[in-house]
């Protein structure tokens, strides 16, 4: 059992290390957004940092994850619709992942 | 469009990641609660750290005595897409006082930030995702505490089948990004073949995201400098 002033440490560290990521780099851009041409470079970075994230959890996924996935991917792609992708996600995962897995 | 309303856009278009937001966050609660979090420790975490990754990753180390130095390296590490993110703003934030970027910075969130890139150029991009924040903030809080109400009944769950949950989420925005973001494709194909080379040499996790955002963005330089003759 963790005590109480233990924990109200560990939660104030999550806290700030958190905010700091999310202040740090906005203020890293202000530092660098006179450089030239920087703009389209900086606006590219969310979807390098997803995709760094997706890629090596689909190549490590299961026959069920994969499947999961191609049907988020598919139903984005047809309707924009995040509720309906990820429901569709889950419950393949919950669902087939116990047959699917087994093969 | 006002920074007010478009704060209200934000609320208004937050429907389909507060569901999604909501379903995580029952899960931490179950989670928190099995890690023996009070309920008010769980719903302090939830408010002041605002991450669902990282606050699923700091609870894998939660016992006694509390590795500070582990927590806080795995929170730094699971949340530093949102430096990425932060760096994405820097052009949209203009025209608001320094103090109120500062405070306004703490709901900075995926979901906001991915949406805000097909929005009319009008609209207020810190109001917005602001907003969003604000009804993803109450999603997470309202989902934190129904899942520690809950989590007696839940003791034996196996939260393992829903690992991957976090990933379809990330594919959800990655798709809205692809369509919304008038960016060139290059920077996250190279991004990802990186990450797949990476993970492929067996890499430690925190060096395939640095490295392939780095190619990534030295893919989107050297696109920017050809494009600019």
């Amino acid at each position: 059992m963790v005590d109480q002033q233990s924990t109200l440490i560990a939660i104030a560290l999550m806290a700030s290390v958190v905010y700091l990521t999310r202040v740090g780099g906005y203020f890293i851009g202000l530092q660098l957004r006179h450089i030239a041409g920087i703009k389209p470079v900086l606006e590219a970075l969310p979807g390098c940092a997803f995709m760094a994230i997706l890629a090596p959890a689909i190549r490590q996924g299961s026959v069920s994850e994969i499947l999961a996935m191609s049907c988020v991917v598919l139903i984005m792609w047809k309707s924009n619709n995040v509720v309906f992708a990820t429901g569709t996600g889950m419950a393949v995962l919950l669902l087939a992942g116990p047959y699917l897995d087994g093969i | 469009m006002s920074t007010y309303q478009s704060l209200l856009l934000g609320i208004r278009s937050s429907g389909d990641y507060f569901i999604s937001t909501f379903m995580f966050g029952v899960m931490f609660g179950i989670a928190a609660s099995a890690a023996g979090l009070s309920q008010w420790q769980a719903l302090l975490m939830s408010a002041s750290s605002f991450t669902a990754s990282g606050q699923f990753a700091a609870l894998e180390f939660w016992q006694s005595p509390l590795p500070y130095g582990t927590i806080a390296l795995s929170v730094a590490l699971v949340s530093s897409r949102n430096i990425l993110l932060g760096m994405a703003m820097t052009h949209r934030f203009d025209g608001h006082s320094l103090k109120r970027r500062i405070v306004w910075l703490f709901l900075l969130n995926d979901p906001g930030v991915v949406t805000s890139y097909r929005l009319e150029q009008n609209v207020d991009r810190l109001g917005y995702i602001t907003g969003y924040g604000i009804a993803i903030m109450a999603s997470w809080l309202s989902s934190t505490w129904l899942g520690l109400s809950v989590a007696d009944i839940f003791t034996t769950l196996d939260l393992g089948a829903i690992d991957f949950a976090g990933p379809l989420v990330i594919a959800t925005m990655m798709m809205l990004f692809i369509k919304g973001s008038k960016t060139q494709s290059t920077p996250w194909i190279v991004s990802s073949i990186t990450a797949l080379i990476l993970f492929e040499l067996e890499t430690v996790n925190y060096l395939v995201l640095l490295l392939s955002v780095a190619a990534g963005i030295t893919a989107a330089v050297i696109q920017e400098r050809q494009l600019r003759g």
